[in-house]
């Protein structure tokens, strides 16, 4: 069951039965076109520090901060291409935590205080915070939590796993990451759920992307494929391209490790083949 | 230049099982097969080469269009010529020749991972990857490994690569990467390349400020060669300090010695030679006993008492020549040798104050 309750100076009441979902619309932010809109859901836990409050109650930046701001920068870069743009990302914040819960009003307020453009907080319960997924059709999931992605991954909703390095990303470009050796295995994949909503998300980013020209763009697009050779990366930006994107940056490693490499990538998340998990 | 890859040289369709008397087992190799292929070596293991798009590949056109129209109908134009493969670069005959050492080691050594690793470092957007990817295939290179940074600089990824060596068409780059330690020079494209072995690799090196540090150029610089003698011989018995490329030629050294444990001495497939303006009778020797005491050899040092390079060059066919001197760069690639600038030492600085004077004695 889904209420949608009015922002208001008033706090939302505590939820005492965790067993409802609910989503709060944030007013000061223009709701997004439902059709058109890449829903993106990010977890209150990784935008925000818990536990460290100003005098105000208000959480310190987490870190998808950075993300968050990225996110925001292309929105405003595609209106301002184009003012009446519709495509643009449009980000929810879950909070899952009963923890968090409990101060939902913070987390509102932190947000509105920290100027974040979440058009919609929703609530639910570990449990059920897949439905609560489903239910705002999200098509990527972002968390610090392996296991809320690895879950989120299995009902087909395409997951990635935040970590540390994501905090120290630029915030005035959105950098996405490939990872892909499973890019040219488009069979491979748990569902063919997870499969479409990974392509589908894909075609979404390159049509975004090509609002933009070769250099300055908001957006930045990159392959990296671990195991095979340069054949392996190159099937891969083929397929890449039949999605509609064009990647910007391509790293070939043909077995030489990963970690150097990926640590200078920058990226904010790294898609691989919607399981949301790292392989190392 | 205006080489395709009709023309004759060490390049395109040169089929390496001939040359090497081995087997070159990725020739065989379909992409449903990759177990086939030899193995890429890890990075730790490897001597790694990275060369950049432009030096491997003539990219000339593309360039001016880069240039004259901008990125965008610089990739615009890429995009549209993918299927089309760039003809070689002057890299490419220094590729090939690694890739035979390569498989005459494979032959000896055949677990072993100490082989030469090339990767293409390029600076371009993933864009152009396709067309690169293309070309590297119908050039039947050995190349697995790429970094195409999309604008971002190349620095960070060849550490991460463990790069031995760098080579670029930009400068800029090469400077940083010599401060940041790695051994790195501008390649330069002759107007005709001279011919060069396929199956011996030949690396040249100028001395002072390119195997050994500036110190010995600075006398030079400020007291001429006839100072520059009376000082080297002085001091003789004081090693010179080592310069960007010493690691390099150590590199070498360590694969050379490994075709001497299998009793390839005499024609060993790798052959390094130091191109001096030292003189036999004075300065010269500093550098031989330096070079020994690192432990190093050098199958040729020409000691040319200042006389021009370029000469010699041709006559020693190198597939590279490294030298701190743009005078001696370009002497050497008029005569058609791929001379590479190391943007190292003292020679920068006089450099740009002036144009060279024909009158005083070449180093």
């Amino acid at each position: 069951m889904v209420t949608v309750n009015r922002l208001e100076n008033s706090p939302v009441k505590n939820l005492q039965s965790f067993s409802m979902v609910s989503t709060v619309q944030n007013t000061d932010v223009k709701q997004k076109d439902a059709d058109r809109a890449v829903v993106v859901a990010v977890t209150s836990r990784a935008v925000f520090e818990s536990g460290a409050e100003d005098s105000d109650g208000v959480h310190g930046a987490g870190i998808a901060f950075p993300l968050l701001q990225a996110f925001q920068r292309v929105n405003e870069r595609l209106l301002e291409e184009n003012p009446a743009e519709s495509l643009l990302f449009d980000v929810v914040l879950i909070t899952t935590d009963s923890q968090q819960q409990q101060q939902s009003s913070r987390i509102i307020s932190s947000t509105r205080q920290h100027g974040l453009e979440v058009s919609r907080l929703c609530f639910s319960s570990e449990e059920d915070f897949i439905e609560s997924l489903l239910k705002n059709n999200v098509q990527l999931f972002l968390s610090t939590d392996r296991n809320e992605t690895s879950q989120a991954s299995q009902k087909g909703v395409l997951s990635a796993l935040l970590d540390e390095t994501a905090a120290s990303c630029p915030s005035e470009q959105l950098r996405v990451l490939f990872c892909g050796d499973a890019v040219i295995r488009p069979d491979a994949g748990p569902t063919s759920a997870s499969k479409r909503a990974a392509q589908s998300f894909s075609a979404q980013l390159g049509e975004m992307r090509r609002r933009f020209g070769v250099l300055d763009s908001p957006l930045s697009i990159t392959l990296m494929t671990s195991g095979g050779g340069r054949e392996s990366c190159g099937g891969a930006l083929r397929t890449l391209r039949s999605l509609g994107v064009s990647a910007d940056e391509a790293y070939c490693l043909a077995g030489a490790p990963r970690g150097p490499i990926l640590s200078l990538l920058r990226h904010h998340f790294l898609l691989s083949d919607g399981l949301g998990a790292v392989e190392d | 230049m205006s080489l395709s890859s009709g023309q004759t040289l060490t390049v395109g369709g040169q089929d390496l099982t001939k040359d090497g008397g081995g087997r070159a087992p990725w020739e065989d190799v379909k992409p449903s097969t990759p177990t086939r292929k030899p193995k890429t070596p890890k990075p730790q293991d490897a001597i790694t080469i990275a060369v950049s798009a432009r030096v491997l590949f003539n990219m000339e056109k593309e360039q001016q269009i880069y240039e004259q129209r901008g990125v965008e109908e610089y990739v615009k134009y890429q995009v549209e010529h993918e299927t089309e493969p760039f003809s070689p670069g002057p890299a490419f005959s220094f590729v090939k020749a690694l890739e035979a050492v390569n498989a005459q080691l494979r032959e000896l050594y055949t677990d072993s991972e100490e082989l030469f690793d090339v990767v293409l470092m390029t600076n371009n957007h993933a864009y152009v990857g396709l067309r690169l990817i293309n070309t590297i295939n119908h050039h039947q290179l050995f190349i697995e490994r790429f970094c195409m940074t999309g604008g971002n600089s190349p620095i960070g990824y060849l550490k991460a690569y463990h790069a031995n060596l760098y080579l670029s068409a930009d400068p800029v780059k090469v400077r940083e990467a010599l401060e940041e330690g790695i051994a790195a020079a501008t390649m330069f494209t002759p107007e005709k390349m001279k011919e060069v072995s396929e199956t011996q690799l030949r690396v040249a090196f100028d001395g002072d400020a390119v195997l050994f540090s500036d110190e010995s150029e600075r006398i030079y610089k400020a007291h001429g060669l006839d100072k520059f003698f009376e000082h080297e011989k002085a001091h003789e018995n004081k090693l010179l300090d080592h310069g960007p490329l010493k690691c390099f030629l150590e590199a070498l050294g360590k694969l050379q010695k490994k075709f001497y444990g299998k009793g390839q001495r005499m024609d060993c497939p790798i052959r390094t030679y130091l191109v001096t303006a030292r003189s036999a009778a004075s300065s010269g020797t500093r550098a031989l006993k330096t070079l020994r005491s690192w432990g190093l050899e050098i199958d040729e040092a020409l000691f040319l008492a200042g006389a021009p390079k370029g000469p010699m060059l041709e006559k020693i066919r190198p597939h590279i020549f490294f030298d701190d001197q743009m005078f001696h760069v370009e002497g050497a690639a008029e005569m058609g040798t791929v001379a590479c600038h190391v943007p190292y030492g003292i020679a920068q600085k006089v450099a740009n104050k002036g144009t060279k004077d024909k009158e005083t004695t070449s180093k």
